[in-house]
């Protein structure tokens, strides 16, 4: 090969190599920041949830597949520390919206929330009662839990692709969204946490393309 | 870089990459000082490195790098690479992309030392102002975008990333102009 030749090929090696690891971090171009990239992945392909043990607002144990077999229902979760400040009042918020316009709307059986708490050390049961009483949560529709076993917490982190960081003031930085588990029990979308009115949206074109 | 005495030109290199990976921990934690600090560090650390050794690196890949094309176009790459904030916490988070990382940005600093003396103004031009446009426009987004870009950072930090990229943009253009400027100064080449 001559020495243009080879350039040539090298030029050709370096693209080939930029156009693989943008379109690996992408997952394909879908998104350039880590929460698009989950959201793309998880509406790629759904994902199944896991016998993860729960505790709720009760003291009532459970399973996280439980919300696998809800009868013709869908169900949207968030993730959140009691004590957080920040991004997890928005999620609140936004739960709160759900919940009062699901009920306006006569779908508080088919629309059920969870809200999930990573800081099972903090979050017992009465401070997640405590919690849900503050917000108004109706406790029919609205469940509040975190995991029975601390041990559990990275496999149910993994699974929502939260990560949570220790800010060093004694909470937690992390990413959020507002999830959706569809009627088939897999954990089917992600949306922005302060755009519940598009996950309601997204739910309401669905559902109407239903008989019944 | 080539009258500083050989120890330095030997070990300097190497001992302030060391140096880097031991402020790994206070550099990562913000967003700034690492997009600002660590990033820019690695690549200049190659960039020095390839010049420690005069032109013997240029030559060495002369036959696969024409006109340094080769090489600039992977560097340009790496720093768009780095720039995409998915890449950015998977570098946190995972101790295989933190080490690509490394190789990458000091490879990228390494090849554009190289061919910069081999590259024709036109390409070298071609490549700084892409590269500064692009730099510029990252940070312009880091600065202005509402939403959270990065897992691992706070939505806060975004600020100060992206104001460092935008130094580092006008610093890279900087140096370029004033290479120009003394190229201009040296007598024409001869033309045919």
């Amino acid at each position: 090969m001559t020495p243009g030749r080879r350039s040539v090929a090298s030029a050709f090696l370096v693209v080939a190599l930029a156009l693989g690891a943008f379109a690996g971090i992408t997952h394909g171009f879908a998104a350039v920041t880590s929460d698009g990239v989950r959201r793309a992945d998880i509406a790629r392909a759904p994902r199944v949830l896991p016998d993860l043990r729960l505790i709720d607002a009760d003291g009532r144990s459970l399973s996280l597949s439980d919300y696998g077999n809800l009868p013709a229902a869908v169900t949207f979760v968030s993730l959140v520390y009691v004590r957080c400040q920040s991004v997890c009042q928005t999620s609140a918020a936004g739960q709160s919206w759900l919940q009062a316009e699901t009920q306006a709307r006569g779908l508080a059986s088919s629309v059920r929330l969870l809200t999930l708490s990573f800081d099972p050390a903090n979050d017992t049961p009465q401070v997640l009662a405590e919690h849900a009483r503050r917000l108004g949560a109706d406790t029919d529709q609205w469940r509040f839990a975190t995991v029975r076993y601390a041990s559990d917490l990275p496999s149910l982190l993994k699974l929502f692709d939260v990560v949570v960081l220790p800010d060093g003031l004694g909470g937690y930085s992390h990413n959020a969204a507002l999830f959706l588990v569809g009627e088939d029990g897999r954990l089917r979308r992600a949306y922005d946490v302060d755009r519940p009115d598009l996950a309601l949206a997204d739910y309401l074109r669905t559902a109407q393309g239903r008989p019944g | 870089m080539n009258h500083a005495p050989a120890f330095i030109r030997i070990y300097g290199p190497g001992f302030a990459l060391a140096g880097l990976a031991m402020a790994r921990p206070w550099l990562e934690l913000t967003m700034a000082r690492h997009m600002g600090l660590e990033l820019p560090g690695l690549f200049v650390l190659g960039w020095i490195a390839a010049r420690c050794d005069g032109d013997r690196l240029t030559q060495a890949l002369a036959s696969w790098n024409a006109n340094g094309l080769p090489g600039l176009l992977f560097a340009t790459c790496v720093a768009g690479f780095w720039m995409v904030p998915a890449a950015l916490d998977s570098a946190v988070l995972h101790n295989g992309m933190a080490m690509g990382k490394v190789v990458s940005l000091v490879a990228a600093g390494l090849l554009a030392g190289a061919s910069w003396s081999a590259a024709a103004p036109a390409l070298l031009a071609f490549f700084v102002l892409n590269w500064f446009w692009m730099t510029l426009g990252a940070g312009l987004l880091y600065v202005e975008t509402p939403q959270q870009l990065c897992s691992v950072y706070l939505p806060d930090q975004q600020v100060h990333a992206g104001q460092a990229m935008m130094l580092w943009a006008t610093v890279g253009l900087g140096v370029w102009l004033a290479h120009v400027a003394q190229s201009c100064g040296d007598p024409p080449e001869p033309s045919s």
